[in-house]
């Protein structure tokens, strides 16, 4: 079977609000970085996947089709691949799919939000069941809170540990470029923030930005010719019925079959042993204390040990969002393929600042909806 | 008694409307374009290497993919190309005077008043908005206003950089035979009905006709009870648009006895709500407290909120 | 070792009947009855099932992430699930692709709409850019009256030209017995009815209808022990042309033959007329004849005359999406349409040419090439 590799990723400068840019504009920017830093043009571009949170996030139905121009793609191949906050990798995914079945030798996936644009809380919102819910909606919000307030009773994730992701991912977010929030908090600023759904509260909560994210995907023949391409060793998206019946909201079971499967791909059996960088997608600070567990970092329940053991600190053994996460920008649709553009960054020595010295396997993780889709992907400098 | 239940014969829909408020950046050369409209200029953008002049102006080239920075100022004056008439009102493609591309625009004409090859000239708005509608249509006759021929111009100086707008979407979902046997049974008997999995046996609610997990029919409606257990919680204290109710508030998940399933509601009662995180656990038991009857209108809002049950 | 896949086939579709509206049913009820119906008679559990692909519109379902709240009845659970939000014929580009990459060997794709309970107008006005089109009344209709309009100055024909394959498309469709057809024009009803965008007329575009639709494909060495007539995809092209309406060359469709051609080449057709079973998708007939043209099935500005009794290629036995356009489902009816036909008893041909279409205007283009 052939391989699959990162050759070249690009991102924007995230902030609150871009008001030089237009949505099409904004994509375009990374785009271009993207074919830059893989040094190509669109003529190498066989085929485009677009990705972007759900069209009323933007008042723009099938943007793809207002995109096209912006990219210079057309009469190529376009399509938009949409699986919410997870979106990213879901269009990465399409991308490896289309290489690997020989549609396509060169894929770019272009992934973005401008949040700013709109009313972002009511757009999720209308992820509920108009019949049966809505009418208690919080977005997405007041349902994460929820269960981590659960999982804070079941597992020990309490709202000190979380508080240490957010000073971790703020902390590392000073070292990115193209972060959006760059300050630094303290727990103690974390637990006195205001509360929006406790336990979630201000600083548990990512910024709402304006943001794109490129990559570019090649197959084995044209990645050979790349100076140092991310291979991708595994990758899976999986999904789960958000209300079917014993759902568990404790530990994720579309996460663990996810996780499971890219492991097995990619010759993994101790992440914790074998992964040199993780990126996850933490749309609250308690996601990431979930994925820790869900990924197999720590055992289950052990997630608040393992962040207040420092092993997932830029200098520990495990670093975590060395990026900064999703705490330093957060333009939702491309917050997915922004991991997979810092693992593949970080496994190819391009990482600047908060590089990890010698990362050659990293780890990423992806979701969105009612945290019934999640993807993961190992990429890593050598091919098996 | 619910309208579902004593019309059955009848299809019966929900009908919900989303009207989402939104602040658009047209940005670089869609900003400048229509801040020219404001001044009564009409801007395209030329593409050198295409040897294109296109209108409205561009920031990127539609044929080579390429950056186009020179921005060029257009006559008023045009031909129609193509055009249609639909619901009244003719939409046209318009080669204005000195570009190499269409643009789409109204014309202020009868449909039968209009041809291809018609001359047509720019009407402007009273007002500018900020819109392309600023430039109100195009209006059979000759230019009586604008430059002679294409002229280019240095980058505009200003550039509109939001316009709100908004989205407003209507709806006519319909029950379909599960939700409207259960928002009968809802409606007339305050009953909660979900179904049971002809495979697992275990209780779905809402009603639904296939199992998630074991992609099996369902085979029979099952009463669920009003009481169960508090799965989860947050306390509501965020405000944001399109807020159904005023913080703070329970965000509460509850799984109601005798199904399997997560039910989306509130908690409330006799606590003070700035103590909802101390008072309420997981795993409580909590009871539905119904509306009084005049006030039920056979949704989940019948229940005006759970209250925990003090064992 | 894995197994390298060299050949995908389709082994199994179906579809609910297509109507002006389910109104007594809802998503999870279309779906969930194609997708129990495409299992049946193939030996395939869902547990066999590797993968769903998933094709809607959020603003058409009036949902966020629509997908999310249909897993249930298109079999997703705890399976790799994605949604491509394009007509269904792209789903299955993706689905083809899948298991061609493998190891996935079995997939669903599904397609899906209800316009009936939505504004088909919005949801093709917001298709366009809200600065620039959207504003000054750009929808599908004006779209297809400026496409018709074009296409027949640049071949000087007249509108009556429209006519003849209007009928025939709404007498097919009436012969179809997965479209609910109360009344089919004939060429004169056609010629009278009113202009809805000049120079296009009641017939002449497309209807839009309710219902759903779902296609198994399978790698060949799995294929032929599901069915005893697998249905090779032989080849498959995908192009999107410019967002604005202006950019486009008036007259013809340069992305649908982009598509084409792609398609073409994969499968090693020199010449299109021997496909000679055509399912293509339009939301007008005017751009109904420009895809056929674009598919090389006839020269320029002579698609209409495939329509004909003496026609080498038969068009639409279907009816196409005149009458009956599901919208983001469309394509995927046609390609469960060509199938059924190439698998029937009584087929007449072993090739076939399948085409979607997306966007206003037709923007967005996806051709297959089939063969028993």
């Amino acid at each position: 079977m052939s391989n699959v590799a990162v050759v070249g990723a690009g991102q924007t400068h995230h902030a609150r609000r871009r008001t030089d840019v237009s949505q099409v504009g904004l994509a375009r920017e990374a785009a271009v970085r993207a074919l830059q830093d893989a040094e190509l043009t669109m003529d190498d571009i066989d085929s485009v996947i677009v990705a972007t949170g759900p069209v009323l996030f933007a008042a723009v139905n099938q943007p793809e089709k207002w995109l096209v121009d912006a990219l210079g793609a057309r009469l190529k191949p376009v399509v938009r691949v949409t699986s919410g906050g997870g979106t990213g990798l879901a269009g990465a995914l399409a991308a490896v799919n289309q290489i690997k079945g020989g549609f396509a030798e060169r894929v770019l996936v272009v992934a973005y939000d401008k949040l700013s644009e709109g009313a972002l809380q009511y757009s999720i919102s209308t992820l509920y069941d108009p019949f049966w819910g809505r009418e208690f909606a919080v977005g997405i919000m007041g349902f994460s809170a929820a269960y981590w307030k659960a999982r804070m009773d079941l597992l020990g994730h309490t709202e000190e540990a979380a508080a240490l992701v957010s000073v971790k991912n703020h902390r590392n977010a000073l070292l990115n470029p193209y972060a959006h929030v760059r300050k630094e908090v303290t727990v103690e600023d974390v637990l006195a923030s205001r509360p929006l759904c406790w336990p979630i509260k201000l600083l548990d909560v990512p910024p709402i930005s304006d943001g794109a994210c490129a990559v570019i995907l090649a197959g084995e023949d044209a990645a050979k010719r790349s100076a140092d391409p991310a291979w991708i060793r595994g990758m899976a998206y999986y999904s789960e019925g958000e209300n079917a019946a014993d759902r568990s909201m404790i530990q994720s079971e579309p996460l663990r079959i996810a996780a499971e499967k890219v492991y097995r791909e990619a010759g993994i059996s101790n992440p914790r042993r074998q992964v040199d960088v993780v990126e996850v997608q933490e749309p609250y600070t308690c996601f990431e204390l979930s994925y820790y567990e869900g990924l197999g970092l720590c055992p289950p329940g052990g997630a608040a040990q393992l962040i207040e053991s420092g092993a997932t600190q830029i200098d520990g053994d495990i670093p975590v969002n060395p990026s900064g996460g999703c705490m330093g920008a957060n333009p939702i649709g491309a917050t997915a393929l922004i991991r997979l553009a810092e693992i593949a960054q970080q496994v190819r020595g391009r990482a600047g600042a908060y590089q990890i010295p010698d990362a050659k396997v990293g780890l990423m993780q992806a979701g969105g909806g009612w945290a019934n889709l999640r993807g993961v992907a190992v990429v890593s400098s050598t091919k098996n | 008694m619910s309208q579902l239940f004593t019309s059955p014969d009848v299809p019966q829909v929900l009908t919900t409307t989303l009207s989402i408020p939104y602040t658009l950046t047209p940005g670089g050369a869609a900003g400048q374009f229509l801040a020219g409209l404001a001044e009564r200029r009409i801007l395209g953008s030329r593409c050198e290497p295409c040897a294109r002049t296109v209108v409205p102006a561009q920031d990127v080239c539609g044929r080579c993919g390429e950056q186009t920075p020179d921005l060029v100022e257009l006559p008023h004056g045009g031909t129609v190309t193509s055009w249609t008439a639909h619901q009244g009102r003719v939409v046209a493609k318009i080669r204005l005077d000195g570009a190499d591309a269409d643009l789409l625009h109204v014309v202020a004409a009868e449909p039968g008043a209009v041809e291809v090859g018609d001359r047509v000239a720019a009407d402007w708005a009273a007002e500018p908005t900020g819109w392309i509608t600023d430039l109100a249509a195009f209006t059979p006759g000759r230019a009586r206003s604008g430059p002679a021929e294409a002229t280019p111009v240095a980058r505009a100086e200003t550039s509109v950089e939001m316009v709100p707008y908004r989205l407003d979407l209507t709806y006519h979902h319909a029950y379909g035979p599960y939700y409207g046997r259960m928002f009968d049974e809802l409606g007339s008997f305050s009953r909660l009905m979900g179904s049971r999995c002809s495979s697992c046996h275990r209780v779905l609610l809402p009603a639904r006709a296939i199992c998630d997990v074991c992609f099996a029919r369902t085979d029979q409606f099952d009463e669920v009870s009003d009481t169960g257990v508090l799965q989860a919680f947050s306390v509501i204290h965020m405000e944001f648009v399109g807020q159904t109710r005023k913080p703070p508030y329970v965000y509460a998940e509850i799984v109601l006895d005798g199904s399997s399933t997560r039910l989306i509601h509130t908690v409330a009662g006799d606590f003070d709500l700035a103590d909802a995180a101390s008072t309420l656990s997981i795993g409580m038991k909590v009871k539905a407290v119904w509306k009084p009857e005049s006030e039920r209108v056979g949704t989940l809002e019948d229940i005006a909120y759970f209250e925990p049950v003090i064992p | 070792m894995q197994r390298r896949i060299s050949r995908v086939a389709i082994v199994s579709v179906a579809q609910t009947r297509l109507r002006p509206s389910w109104d007594r049913l809802q998503h999870v009820d279309l779906i969930g009855s194609a997708v129990t119906d495409v299992l049946k008679g193939t030996g395939v559990t869902m547990r066999d099932i590797d993968f769903v692909i998933d094709c809607g519109s959020d603003v058409l379902d009036g949902r966020s992430i629509s997908n999310c709240g249909f897993l249930g009845a298109m079999g997703g659970h705890h399976k790799e699930e994605s949604r491509v939000e394009e007509d269904g014929l792209w789903g299955a580009v993706y689905g083809v692709t899948k298991i061609l990459a493998g190891p996935a060997s079995i997939g669903l794709v599904v397609a899906y709409s209800k316009p009936s309970e939505s504004d088909v107008s919005a949801y093709y006005s917001t298709l366009a850019d809200p600065f620039y089109q959207r504003p000054v009344g750009l929808n599908h209709r004006v779209a297809s009256g400026l496409a018709a309009r074009e296409y027949l100055r640049a071949h000087g024909l007249d509108p009556e030209v429209l006519d003849a394959p209007a009928a025939a498309a709404w007498r097919n469709a009436a012969a179809n017995p997965y479209v609910e057809v109360a009344d089919a024009p004939d060429a004169a009803t056609v010629a009278s009815g009113g202009l809805v965008a000049d120079p296009l007329r009641e017939h002449h575009v497309s209807r839009n209808v309710d219902g759903a639709v779902a296609v198994l494909l399978a790698a060949e060495h799995i294929a032929e022990r599901i069915t005893p007539a697998p249905v090779w995809v032989t080849g498959m092209g995908s192009a999107m042309d410019s967002q604005m309406l202006t950019d486009r060359r008036p007259g013809e469709l340069e992305a649908a033959a982009a598509a084409a051609g792609t398609a073409y080449r994969r499968a090693g057709v020199t010449d299109p007329a021997s496909l000679a079973l055509a399912e293509v998708s339009a939301t007008s007939v005017a751009e109904e004849l420009m895809v056929l043209e674009a598919l090389g099935l006839a020269p320029r500005g002579h698609g209409a005359s495939l329509y004909g009794d003496d026609s080498p290629v038969a068009v639409n036995p279907s009816g196409g999406a005149i009458p009956a356009d599901p919208v983001m489902a469309t394509g995927l009816v046609r390609l469960a349409e060509a199938t059924r036909r190439l698998t029937a008893a009584n087929a007449t041909t072993s090739r076939a040419v399948v085409h979607g279409a997306g966007g206003i205007g037709m923007q967005n283009h996806c051709v297959f090439t089939l063969e028993v």
